[in-house]
């Protein structure tokens, strides 16, 4: 009798449990929908045409055409939008190289090296944490004038390797690696450098791909710097174009919305194969455990 | 190389003094281009803009700068502009941060509760609005919000309710805070699931044995073990919201009535539409030291608790 009892309420707890964790689910893929909502309506409304955009009546367009991608497309002397992006990728994927090698190379000699100093050193770097972008902006403007490098990719790229961030993340992380593994590479013959790039590095993956990621977003979205250091409208980045495209089309929503459409796609794929190697990285970092 | 020294060395630093003066000095190698760059585009920009913070300069103008020591800071705190610009700052701040922390923290815990092969798919959905232009985000909700054809007020038509999203100077920041949150929450999410999923499930399991509920659990093992991840993730969300800036300038350009010009672009506008580079560095000197103060009391209380 009594077992049947305790049988019958455990099976009713599963029951709970399951329902809650349903609920849950349910909860958390509605709020992910809803989340997702503007950028389908983005790609919708590109494809409408402009009667359509500005009376709205449904998310799925009655007519669907391409005539807005054609037209943005089509004439690269007036919209210089492959040149955009080709700035937009090469200077976002340079400064997350750079960020990911200078950071990794200093967190490092800051977690585990024997450095005299190293303590005042790395309370600086993590003072400037809080240090606005825009409290350097006059300076640094000054400062690409005198180096030669306004109007050009570098004055994107250099500065963006400066931030704190990536260092006090990598830091915080590489001390949660268990020494051991470290001082058994070190007694198998590894020298400093081994370790780092052998041990260390390998089981930082999963903070390396969130700084690759945050850092190549960062400077994908960054708007202040564009727009201050750069000038030549064949040097913009994406959402400078964009801006520029939002002043002088700003009637024709359609061209802008097909504009946008073609800013956002390609980062949202990068993403989402992205998105691969960091679940997998995360696998791999449960060798930490 | 000297694999015993450096075990011996360890604890009490019994190792000779050569060797190891070697040893600092290579390791420095590692610490050097970072600091190079960190010298040049930060420390030295900081130490520059404090300078010209002193000065009076027009950049377009003939006239030299003009040292007037703290006349410029004087300025700015006798002036209803910045007090203006640093009240719609506060204002977003107060709003953004409290509610990002609080709804980053809600999907995470919910991400972590649903099945570890559909987790990766929801990280993506909530992230993805983070990787939006600013460009392309403020024109999309500048368009939702608009009072006459705009998506948010077509959808509340048929209940009579017509919101003034960005033309009422109390609604403006309220709605850009609301785009702020489907912009920017994914970062947060990110972090608190990786902290999340670092915390060894045994600890859950144990506490459930001893009888703790869900919420039980989640008060005394998951936030305590998630405070390191929190005091980053709550520091980094404040020094962010203070420099609140792409959303406002592209969704309101700071009106109506200024209600929106926040401080960032309130500084802006005076170095590169007026061009008063000493003015706006002494404006950016302020904004950094209320930012410094804030930090540190945050560090200060979140850590003593």
């Amino acid at each position: 009798m009594k077992v049947m009892e305790v049988r019958k309420t455990e099976r009713t707890t599963q029951y709970w449990a399951r329902l809650r964790r349903g609920l849950v689910e349910g909860m958390v893929a509605l709020g992910a929908m809803l989340f997702l909502l503007p950028i389908l309506f983005l790609f919708l409304t590109a494809l409408k045409p402009d009667a359509e955009i500005i009376k709205f009546q449904s998310l799925v367009p009655h007519h669907a055409t391409l005539s807005n991608f054609r037209q943005v497309l089509g004439d690269p002397e007036e919209i210089p939008i492959f040149r955009w992006f080709a700035n937009s990728v090469f200077i976002s994927t340079m400064a997350t190289l750079l960020v990911l090698t200078v950071d990794s190379l200093a967190a490092y000699a800051l977690a585990r090296l024997d450095l005299p100093g190293k303590r005042w050193t790395f309370a600086l770097i993590v003072g400037t944490l809080m240090v606005p972008g825009q409290i350097l902006l006059v300076p640094v403007y000054l400062i690409l004038n005198r180096l030669g490098w306004l109007d050009t990719p570098l004055a994107l790229i250099v500065p963006a390797g400066a931030g704190a961030f990536g260092v006090f993340l990598l830091h915080q992380f590489f001390l949660g690696i268990p020494k051991d593994l470290e001082e058994a590479a070190t007694l198998d013959g590894c020298g400093r450098f081994g370790v780092f790039w052998r041990i260390v590095l390998p089981l930082s993956k999963t903070a390396l791909a969130t700084l690759g990621i945050f850092t190549f977003v960062g400077v994908w979205n960054d708007f202040l710097g564009p727009l201050v250091f750069l000038d030549s409208v064949d040097q913009y980045t994406l959402p400078m174009g964009i801006a520029l495209f939002q002043t002088s089309y700003f009637v024709e929503y359609g061209l802008t919305l097909a504009a946008s459409v073609l800013c956002t796609l390609p980062v949202l794929m990068a993403f989402l194969l992205f998105q691969r190697a960091i679940v997998k990285s995360i696998a791999l970092t449960g060798l930490t455990d | 190389m000297g694999v015993a020294t450096e075990s011996a060395a360890e604890p009490g630093g019994t190792r000779s003094l050569a060797p190891a003066r070697g040893r600092a000095l290579s390791g420095y190698l590692y610490l050097l281009p970072y600091l190079i760059l960190f010298g040049v585009f930060l420390v030295l920009p900081l130490l520059y803009g404090l300078g010209l913070s002193l000065f009076r300069w027009d950049m377009l103008s003939t006239v030299p700068a003009r040292f007037i020591g703290t006349g410029n800071y004087s300025e700015a705190l006798g002036s209803a502009y910045f007090w203006k610009a640093l009240g719609a700052t506060f204002r977003f701040v107060v709003m953004a941060v409290p509610l990002t922390i609080l709804l980053g923290l809600l999907i995470a815990v919910g991400i972590e509760a649903v099945p570890v092969r559909r987790q990766a798919l929801y990280r993506a959905a909530y992230f993805l609005p983070t990787l939006i232009t600013v460009t392309v985000a403020g024109l999309l909700w500048r368009w939702f919000f608009n009072s006459e054809f705009g998506l948010f007020n077509a959808l509340l038509a048929p209940l009579g309710i017509k919101v003034p999203w960005l033309t009422d100077t109390a609604w403006a920041m309220r709605s850009v805070v609301i785009m702020t949150l489907w912009w920017t929450v994914g970062g947060p999410v990110v972090i608190f699931l990786a902290g999340l999923q670092q915390i060894p499930s045994h600890y859950h399991e144990a506490a459930a044995l001893d009888g703790a509920n869900g919420w039980q659990r989640f008060r005394h093992i998951t936030l305590p073990l998630l405070r390191p991840v929190m005091v980053f993730v709550v520091i980094m969300n404040v020094i962010g919201a203070f420099q609140v800036f792409g959303q406002t300038f592209m969704i309101t350009q700071g009106g109506p009535e200024l209600s929106t010009r926040v401080l960032v672009q309130y500084i802006y506008e005076t170095a590169f539409n007026n061009y008063r580079m000493g003015y706006a560095a002494a404006m950016s000197w302020l904004l950094f030291a209320l930012i410094a103060g804030f930090s540190l009391a945050q560090v200060r209380l979140l850590r003593e608790r």
